[in-house]
């Protein structure tokens, strides 16, 4: 992993901040929403507190026995009884006028009814059923009743009203009045159009008469599948409850199948009109606030009166920036966007029962708000952070991976060719790598002045040994001139010997100096290097009787720009170095390969492999020969070959053939 | 009358050696270990040849600048450079200074003194007329073995004596390859191979600067030289 790698890891690492934020931010949002609950718990129950007990307050008329205390003695002091708890016990048989916006025209059509109302629908069997629609507008209750019927049968014409022969379809509507007493009136049509309801009035010795209603009024219609009843009837009239039930009959005077919501037997009502009290909304109203949506329901939850401002805005601008939006979708979770809900219940007055329940609702958008701009703000300095961190990391990295490549690089050409890079880099920084490049440059360049004093060395002391030898040399010279006594003679030849093996030895320390001074002074020409090869390997075979020479040349001649003599001197040194490595009677072969740009001599020997450190093969004063060998050697001619190849801008390279059979050199040269 | 060769030479063993040599030769010798004296004993009488070191005490070139003062005095006296060094720049120095020839000093005394023997001959050899059974001619090259000169059409070489025995020894048998032992036991020198080849380079520079196409003297890579007419 490199430093610029481990150092974003490092820097993206500052990314805990928005996330931390985040986190935080979402906490908030909790703590806002569990106070904003309770809030609204709190609101919802001094409400609903406020409406306990207070029948008036929710319903049109109070409950039963509520206003029927009145008709009893000591008025005022007598406190209202009891409700009746079954009263807010839901029925099946309840209806919900709608509060209408028009008065419908009463004439039979449904058309001008809102067309989304919901319709309930009482169902004997599959043929007998119908569905109703009430509706309250005005003081008056408006009654749409559609009825399924395949046989409508309409009232003799004319005929009595109560003679059952004649009866056709007819409806019946109960009631309980103000006063709470039950009450009924029958609708029955000799024809489509207007059509009256009737009381049956028992008068005196049982005998029965029907008598008017007129303010009840109605209209029948004819449908496809049955007939359709509109109804008006006055408010006034009824007190909590209101019921329907059709007679249905298949043939005029037939046997009637009675259903809806009367008793059958009795016609009382089963179900109540529930209808909220006229001043429930102007009463909620009061404690409305933008955002907030009251409502007041029955025990079982049908709703009485709302008062609605949900929608309204709660701050003017709605728009959001887009990159709030953008957070918001990162962060919200989904119950996060849920309106909150907080219900009550209302008691009656001794807390013994619900007598309806307030529920209160509050859009999520003001703590939304309220997180979205602390989200934001956050949200954008993190981020922000964030990225000046990473970028400012990224850049320090990158400079750092810089000046490190550079210094390696430095350090490595340095140690590679011959000379420090001057001047050595980042040494003038005053941060660590500074250190670190002063320390390298200092250690560098003491190995560079060893190196150098080592290379010279051997020059150095081949001229200062020099005199010395020749004070020897010339004084064994006249010593042999001497009259020296025979006995003496042998050590005299052995001085003589020693000093020729001094001097030769002293050949060989110059060696490298004295090449370096011939590439000073060597002149390049154009040549062909094919007979200056081979006629050298038909040298090197008088040369070493004890191997085979073998020259191959993939081309029969191939021009140089260099120095012959050189050129001879780089193979004699590998020659010499495969003659040293090779057994007696093996091959030493001599290839020259042409690649597009320059010419590849090859020298193979089959010695053994080189040394693991063969990078160090062509460096001064190096060398790997463990045997003892009779010659002086002292690394020089591996490095005459390099000196020799570099002089001809070419490069050198050993390697061993593969299954390590022996030892290939080879040395580019550039045409 | 003996001959009178001068040594200067700051190393008084060497000096006392080489002085010893030739005495024993029936030469006689004078020695200084200074530029400073060398040339006061010049002033009063100029030697019949010098045989000069060229770093001379604290004077790392004083050789050189001895020869130059000794060639303004002289332009026939003999001079014979001894060095320590052998690298190429100290030959080239002494030899366009006029030095007769440039040996290091690890050469042997016997070779030291056929140096000496054939300088003098040469010299002898310049003040007589020319023996023409002495003088080897091939094609334009001409070289006269008694005076040890070279010419080539007719104009003179100026070979040092090293030179000259290379350009003999290659010369004598015209394409037959001299490798670089044969070379040097004929000019009686111990050279390495660079100093070799910059002799052989030498050479033909000098017959360039007569014939620019001068192609005479070949190289056999690997073997050696040889000549060709």
């Amino acid at each position: 992993m490199s430093l610029r790698l481990k150092l974003l890891l490092l820097g993206l690492a500052t990314l805990v901040l928005p996330w931390a934020g985040c986190r935080y931010a979402r906490e908030m949002e909790s703590a806002l929403r569990q106070g904003e609950s309770d809030s609204l718990q709190a609101l919802s129950q001094t409400i609903a507190t406020s409406l306990q007990g207070r029948t008036d307050l929710l319903y049109r008329e109070a409950a039963p026995g509520t206003a029927a205390a009145p008709g009893a003695e000591g008025t005022a002091a007598a406190p209202p009884p009891e409700p009746d708890p079954n009263f807010y016990r839901a029925t099946p048989y309840d209806l919900e006028p709608l509060t209408l916006k028009a008065a419908p025209v009463v004439d039979g059509y449904a058309d001008d009814w809102p067309k989304d109302a919901h319709w309930s629908t009482f169902e004997k069997d599959e043929h007998h059923r119908f569905s109703i629609l009430t509706g309250v507008h005005d003081r008056m209750l408006y009654v749409a009743l559609a009825v399924h019927d395949e046989h409508p049968v309409f009232d003799a014409p004319g005929a009595n009203l109560l003679d059952p022969n004649t009866f056709g379809d007819r409806v019946w509507l109960g009631f309980e009045d103000p006063a709470g007493q039950q009450s009924q009136v029958f609708l029955a049509a000799a024809a489509p159009g207007a059509v009256t309801a009737r009381r049956i009035v028992t008068g005196d010795y049982g005998r029965q008469s029907t008598r008017l209603e007129p303010r009840i009024r109605g209209a029948w219609q004819g449908t496809p599948d049955g007939y359709r009843l509109e109804l008006r009837v006055p408010l006034s009239m009824i007190g909590t409850a209101f019921g329907v039930l059709v007679d249905d009959r298949d043939a005029r005077g037939a046997l009637p199948v009675s259903y809806g919501t009367l008793r059958g037997d009795d016609l009382h009502t089963m179900g109540h009109l529930i209808l909220a009290a006229p001043g429930l909304t102007a009463y909620l109203g009061q404690f409305l606030q933008p955002g907030l949506r009251l409502s007041v329901t029955t025990p079982a939850g049908r709703v009485l009166a709302r008062a609605d401002a949900l929608a309204q805005p709660v701050e003017l601008q709605r728009q959001l920036p887009v990159i709030s939006r953008l957070y918001r979708r990162i962060i919200d979770r989904p119950e996060g966007q849920a309106p909150l809900v907080s219900s009550s219940p209302i008691l009656d007055r001794d807390h013994g029962f619900e007598i309806g329940r307030l529920e209160v609702v509050h859009t999520p958008d003001r703590w939304i708000r309220l997180r979205d701009r602390a989200l934001t703000h956050m949200l954008n300095f993190s981020l922000l952070t964030s990225l000046v961190v990473v970028s400012a990391i990224l850049i320090f990295a990158a400079s750092l991976a810089v000046r490190l490549s550079r210094l390696r690089r430095a350090s490595e050409s340095a140690l590679v060719n011959r000379g420090l890079v001057s001047p050595f880099p980042e040494v003038r920084a005053r941060d660590e790598l500074g250190d670190v490049a002063r320390s390298f440059a200092t250690l560098l360049g003491r190995l560079h002045e060893y190196t150098s004093y080592l290379r010279t060395l051997a020059g150095k002391l081949a001229h200062e040994i020099r005199t010395p030898l020749t004070i020897v040399r010339s004084s064994l010279d006249n010593l042999e001139s001497e009259s020296v006594p025979e006995s003496a003679r042998a050590y005299l030849e052995r001085a003589r010997q020693g000093s020729e093996r001094l001097s030769s030895i002293l050949q060989a320390m110059g060696a490298a100096g004295r090449v370096e001074e011939a590439i000073g002074g060597a002149e390049r020409i154009q040549f062909d290097l094919v007979p200056v090869l081979s006629s050298a390997v038909a040298a090197y075979r008088g040369a070493f009787p004890q191997r085979h020479f073998t020259f191959d040349s993939a081309a029969p001649s191939v021009t140089l720009n260099g120095a012959p003599d050189l050129i001879v001197q780089l193979l004699d040194k590998l020659i010499d170095n495969a003659v040293d490595f090779s057994a007696p009677a093996s091959t030493i072969a001599v290839r020259l390969a042409l690649d597009a740009h320059a010419a590849r001599l090859e020298v193979e020997n089959s010695g053994p492999p080189l040394p693991a450190d063969s990078s160090r093969l062509f460096e001064s004063l190096w060398q790997s020969r463990t045997g003892a060998d009779s010659r002086p050697h002292f690394g020089l001619g591996l490095y005459i070959v390099r000196l020799i190849a570099e002089f001809h801008d070419g490069t050198v390279a050993a390697q061993n053939l593969p299954g390590d059979t022996g030892v290939r050199f080879t040395v580019r040269l550039p045409r | 009358m003996k001959r009178l060769i001068a040594i200067v030479e700051d190393e008084p063993a060497i000096r006392d050696n080489y002085a010893a040599a030739f005495t024993r030769e029936g030469y006689g010798v004078r020695a200084y270990a200074s530029r400073a004296e060398a040339l006061k004993a010049f002033a009063a009488r100029l030697p019949d040849l010098a045989v000069i070191d060229i770093s001379l005490g604290d004077e790392p070139e004083g050789g050189f600048e001895l020869c130059r003062q000794l060639r303004a005095q002289s332009a026939e006296l003999p001079i014979i450079f001894l060095t320590a060094r052998d690298s190429e720049i100290d030959a080239v120095s002494g030899l366009r200074l006029g030095a007769d020839d440039f040996l290091t000093k690890d050469l042997s005394l016997p070779h030291l003194i056929a140096r000496v023997n054939a300088l003098f001959r040469r010299v002898d050899a310049l003040r007589q007329p020319a023996d023409d059974a002495a003088v080897i001619r091939r094609g334009a090259l001409t070289l006269d073995t008694e005076r040890m000169s070279a010419q080539w059409d007719g104009k003179v070489v100026l070979l040092s004596l090293t030179e000259f025995w290379i350009v003999h020894a290659l010369a004598r048998h015209p394409g037959h390859v001299r490798n670089r032992q044969q070379l040097m036991d004929a000019a009686n020198v111990v050279l390495d191979d660079n100093t070799i080849t910059s002799h052989i380079k030498r050479i033909r520079r000098k017959f360039q600067t007569i014939e620019a196409k001068f192609d005479a003297l070949q190289t056999v890579y690997g073997m050696g030289y040889r000549w060709v007419e």
